[in-house]
């Protein structure tokens, strides 16, 4: 299960995304966390480490948009090459 | 009114000043459907006005992308960020994002506000919260003009509580009052930074022409940067509130 924040947005399908790149976990999961809670998104952070950071989040589609693009800037101590996103097998 | 979390303390801790309502800009100098930006601190605010009048504090940052809000628009009772156009209600809530306009924008959207009044002819912001106490006496005053001193707060105060700048009495360790050729005049110090600060001026009793004192606060600009600071008493505490 996702843990919720939801605000009443319609929930659409778990989107996951995996994040490629040269990261700082800590730096980045903390980057991302901040995101989604700004945003009002449940996430769920799965593989973490210094290439790959796989994070799946539910909430309104526009949101999950900007989630992306904002978590495609990252912080100043990582470096995102390439994102991918798919809908969660349910 | 949103807490801002850590950053009152961070400021007032290495200036010296304590919690408490400081003014930050001249009531007049800010018309309706207009922004400015200051600083309190060295953190950034935009002080601004909405069409009804209503004066406002907050943090000068969108949440979207950082963008000073304070080059952005007032738009009726909304300020809206100069980037990407979102606009932020009285209580700093976002309200419309103009690239997604069928968003139903989450409450987790939302710009740290701070507590503020107008009295004294000023803008006045409470900093650290409870602890800052009563808002400023709304004393009767006629605003006059704001100085920006290359000079440190302390440092300020302290030449004006001493009389190296002429005689002022002391309301508060932020708040002085003086008198020029009849006419009474309140000052409110602004700690803008740990190297700057800023001095509001009102005229509280009297009829001296508005040019005559803008003339003499000129002067006291130039002798509060000139004069030596050795000597003086140890920091203030407490800014207080207006006479």
């Amino acid at each position: 299960m996702l843990r919720s924040n939801m605000q009443g947005s319609t929930l659409n399908p778990p989107v996951t995304m995996v994040f490629t790149g040269h990261f700082r976990p800590e730096s980045f999961a903390e980057f991302v966390r901040h995101r989604a809670a700004r945003l009002s998104l449940a996430m769920r952070l799965g593989t973490v480490n210094d290439n790959r950071v796989e994070v799946a989040v539910e909430g309104a589609a526009d949101l999950v948009d900007m989630f992306e693009m904002a978590c495609s800037l990252g912080p100043i101590d990582c470096l995102v090459l390439d994102i991918h996103r798919n809908a969660e097998r349910q | 009114m949103t807490a801002p979390e850590d950053l009152e303390s961070r400021g007032t801790a290495v200036m010296g000043f304590a919690a408490g309502w400081y003014a930050l800009a001249l009531g007049n100098g800010l018309e309706p459907g207009t922004s400015a930006g200051t600083q309190l601190f060295d953190k950034e605010l935009v002080v601004w006005r909405d069409a009804s009048g209503a004066s406002h504090v907050w943090e000068d940052r969108c949440p979207h992308r950082g963008m000073r809000l304070s080059f952005g628009f007032v738009r009726g009772n909304h300020i809206a960020c100069l980037y990407h156009g979102w606009q932020y209600d009285e209580a700093g809530q976002c309200r419309h994002i103009p690239a997604h306009p069928t968003l139903e924008v989450p409450e987790t959207i939302k710009v740290p506000t701070y507590a503020s009044v107008e009295a004294a002819g000023m803008i006045w912001v409470r900093w650290d919260g409870e602890a800052a106490g009563q808002p400023p006496e709304d004393i009767a005053a006629v605003p006059v003009r704001s100085l920006y001193l290359d000079r440190a707060p302390e440092t300020v105060a302290q030449l004006l509580a001493a009389g190296r700048a002429g005689s002022f009495e002391t309301l508060s360790p932020g708040t002085f009052a003086t008198a020029l050729e009849g006419a009474d005049l309140f000052l409110a110090l602004q700690p803008y930074g740990a190297e700057r600060t800023a001095l509001h001026i009102a005229r509280t009793g009297g009829d001296l022409p508005l040019k005559d004192i803008a003339v003499w606060a000129e002067e006291l600009r130039a002798s509060l940067e000139a004069l030596p600071a050795a000597g003086l008493a140890p920091a203030a505490r407490q800014p207080g509130a207006a006479a």
